[in-house]
């Protein structure tokens, strides 16, 4: 009885959208398609990720330690989020001294989810050890890690990264002997790994040597508003959209499981019955602006929580352990990240910061606020896709002109629909390694 | 060894209690080759199913007049069909301390001895797995005769009969090599089966998501197994063991951890997808099973 068909959290219908609040002029999601530079094959390979048989070969065991820890500088936990007051990652360690390559997960993932563990059997196989961790926009650190309980700031992020690295790498076991470190990270988590670099080279604690950024962002506020506009095109503003979507893949769900001759409904059927509903470009698009809106609405609720902005939860009022949360869900659902931006985001920033605006808060979310880094460095490297849906051509383009031979495009995947692939594993190492660009090239 | 176990589980409760700086703990390794491999079959499986059922599904739709030698057409569901996206959970009070019991329960004691017991070699606990499995299939037997499914029922009892004997008491699965795979089947299924709805959600402690029939159909069937007491099992001097190494293969087989995903609304989510997969299974049983003959006067396509 304790299982429980877990998958369809990814693909779960239930979204509800409202209509878009006012937005400022520099939150308008950039022009261009929702689907940024993304094509028919991109969104294929972003729901489905690399095909089996093009996946780079994986060691065949990998060994893992979880680690939990309780960070000194923790805000006190409210009560209804228990479970989230330690920071969890994860190490593969190496018998003998090898590099410690970090890799950081993308928008409100943790650090064991499915394509963090390909890049780890990746890394680990090439003889590093490596240690996950969760996005900074990921429920468990906010609680137990961020210092101001409000994601999404990329240098706050950052600082409070930096400092978790820190204190989980002076207490790894003594038998794990690093000889230099290395990060990654994909997707938002490129971005943070670039911005930790970054800080590290003004700081010297942690003396971080080579970057590798898989499918990054450039401008984190464009991304995530293409991504709003890439849901209310495709599900639809309004409950009805929304309630139909539901409605229809459960049918659909419900009408293959009868037609099959399965006795009981387990997950991979599940799966299969999603995917094998998803015929167009539409519904595509459609799963992918549902899971990104779910990874938000986690990361909104503990923002206005913490940062008692009441924009779902009513600051005098906060829910208890046995309270109901469902319609406080369905309302987040219903909510744009424009909207985390307006209600939540930046009114802690801006009270914070005097000298802020709106449009110096979007501004400070772009990774170009380390350009000269990114440009004179030559330990910054990226990975991407000429069809990644979070950038357009003239996000792509600053990111080819800034990195210069320390980027590769490649002509497929999405967004992170390479991660895995021959082509993406062996490029990555060679990036770490200090082997890029290959001579020839 | 009964008092070992006792106090070992009482230390390993204590030690997940502790609360120190950093826990580092061994988990088990990874086996990303292996895992791409059987994921990748699995899923292939069930994609092919899945594609096959569509076709099936479409049949109906493409409005075709004379019957077929194949099973005759299910109406099928529409969206209106669907239950509401609201959950009916009355007990929600109760079920919701009861899921932070469980998932505190399973923090500390329950995964923990589960992931130990899973460095126990592979044989072993395959062994383990299929004895338990086999004993269920009496139970599997009683109910498919109860839901007058025969053809599934007449499966187990062969299941029952050459596990037992060629695969030494059940420690090895001979069946499923012989085409006749397992589907387990319960009181609960019995229940569905004569269209009683699943009722309020219920977390059960110590179990976890439920609904009302589903945890009567779990009384049931341990009430039918404890009745029947195979080889004395159940009433003799190993029955405190019993139902803990049970639960322990159970739990290392099932690859969910509570809050895993951090997430605020993790009771919700768990709620709608337990309560809709329960419901679309009771859709497939009814689907399946009631058009017995070809069912001519039904116009195809309703």
């Amino acid at each position: 009885m304790l299982l429980i068909a877990f998958a369809l959290v990814c693909s779960a219908p239930f979204a509800i959208q409202a209509e878009p609040t006012e937005l400022p002029p520099q939150l308008q999601p950039a022009p261009g398609p929702a689907t940024g530079l993304s094509d028919s094959a991109g969104l294929r390979a972003t729901v489905f990720g690399t095909p089996p048989d093009a996946m780079a070969p994986l060691p065949a065991k990998v060994p893992l330690y979880e680690i939990n820890m309780t960070l000194p500088w923790r805000l006190p936990v409210p009560e209804i989020l228990w479970f989230d007051g330690k920071l969890r990652v994860w190490l593969s360690a190496q018998k003998k001294p090898a590099p410690l390559a970090i890799v950081i997960s993308g928008t409100g993932s943790d650090g064991n989810n499915k394509t963090i563990s390909v890049l780890r059997a990746a890394l680990y196989g090439a003889g590093y050890h490596v240690l996950t961790m969760p996005s900074p926009t990921f429920s468990g650190f906010i609680v137990s890690t961020s210092s101001t309980g409000v994601a999404g700031d990329l240098m706050q992020d950052g600082h409070d990264l930096y400092a978790a690295m820190q204190q989980i790498i002076a207490h790894l076991p003594r038998k794990v002997r690093i000889t230099d470190i290395d990060l990654l990270g994909f997707s938002l988590g490129g971005a943070n790994a670039a911005i930790v670099k970054s800080i590290d080279a003004s700081e010297g604690k942690l003396k971080i040597h080579r970057v590798v950024m898989i499918n990054p962002p450039v401008s984190l506020f464009s991304s995530v508003g293409r991504l709003d506009r890439l849901f209310s095109a495709t599900i639809g503003p309004g409950e009805m959209g929304v309630e139909l979507l539901y409605r229809r893949l459960y049918a659909q769900i419900a009408n293959l499981y009868r037609a099959s001759d399965r006795l009981q409904l387990d997950q991979n059927f599940i799966l299969s019955a999603a995917a094998v509903t998803l015929k167009t470009d539409a519904e595509f698009s459609q799963a992918i602006a549902l899971t990104y809106r779910l990874q938000l609405v986690d990361m909104f609720f503990i923002g206005d929580l913490y940062a008692k902005t009441g924009a779902v939860i009513d600051p005098e009022r906060q829910p208890k352990v046995g309270d109901s949360l469902e319609d406080i869900q369905r309302d987040l659902r219903a909510k744009p990240f424009a909207d985390y931006f307006t209600k939540v985001f930046a009114p802690y920033y801006l009270k914070r910061r005097p000298e802020a605006t709106s449009a110096s808060l979007i501004a400070a979310n772009r990774l170009d606020i380390i350009a000269d880094a990114l440009r004179s460095d030559g330990d910054y490297y990226a990975q991407t896709n000429s069809n990644d849906l979070i950038l357009n051509k003239r996000e792509l383009d600053w990111l080819q002109d800034t990195l210069g031979s320390r980027i590769i495009v490649y002509d497929h995947g999405g967004h992170l629909g390479e991660i895995g692939d021959r082509q993406q594993v062996a490029d990555m190492l060679d990036m770490l390694a200090g082997r890029w660009p290959r001579s020839g090239q | 060894m009964k008092a070992a176990v006792i106090v070992s589980m009482g230390l390993l409760a204590l030690g997940g209690c502790a609360s120190q700086v950093v826990s580092i703990r061994t988990v088990p390794a990874q086996t990303p080759a292996a895992d791409s491999a059987a994921a990748a079959a699995a899923n292939a499986a069930a994609f092919a199913d899945a594609v096959a059922a569509e076709a099936v599904a479409a049949e109906p739709a493409a409005g075709s007049p004379e019957v077929r030698d194949g099973p005759p057409a299910v109406p099928l569901l529409t969206p209106a069909d669907a239950p509401p996206m609201y959950t009916y959970d009355p007990w929600e009070r109760f079920n919701r301390s009861a899921y932070r019991f469980n998932a505190r329960f399973d923090e500390a004691i329950f995964l923990p001895v589960a992931n130990t017991y899973r460095r126990a070699p592979r044989p072993v606990r395959a062994g383990v797995h299929n004895f338990f499995g086999n004993i269920a299939e009496i139970d599997s037997v009683i109910n498919y005769t109860l839901q007058w499914r025969l053809k599934y029922g007449l499966r187990s009892l062969e299941r029952l009969v050459i596990n037992s004997t060629i695969g030494i008491g059940g420690l090895f699965d001979v069946a499923t090599k012989f085409k006749l795979p397992g589907t387990p089947t319960g009181f609960a299924t019995t229940l569905a089966k004569w269209g009683m709805h699943p009722g309020p959600y219920l977390v059960i402690p110590l179990l976890g998501p439920s609904t009302l029939r589903d945890g009567v159909g779990f009384l049931a069937d341990y009430g039918a197994e404890y009745g029947i007491n195979v080889a004395g099992l159940y009433r003799g001097n190993v029955s405190w063991a019993l139902g803990p190494v049970n639960a322990i293969d159970q739990r290392a087989n099932i690859d969910f951890r509570y809050y895993s995903g951090g997430s605020p609304f993790e009771y919700e989510t768990i709620r709608f997808l337990y309560v809709r997969r329960r419901l679309i299974e009771d859709a497939g049983l009814h689907g399946k099973e009631l058009p017995k003959k070809p069912a001519v006067d039904a116009p195809a396509g309703k």
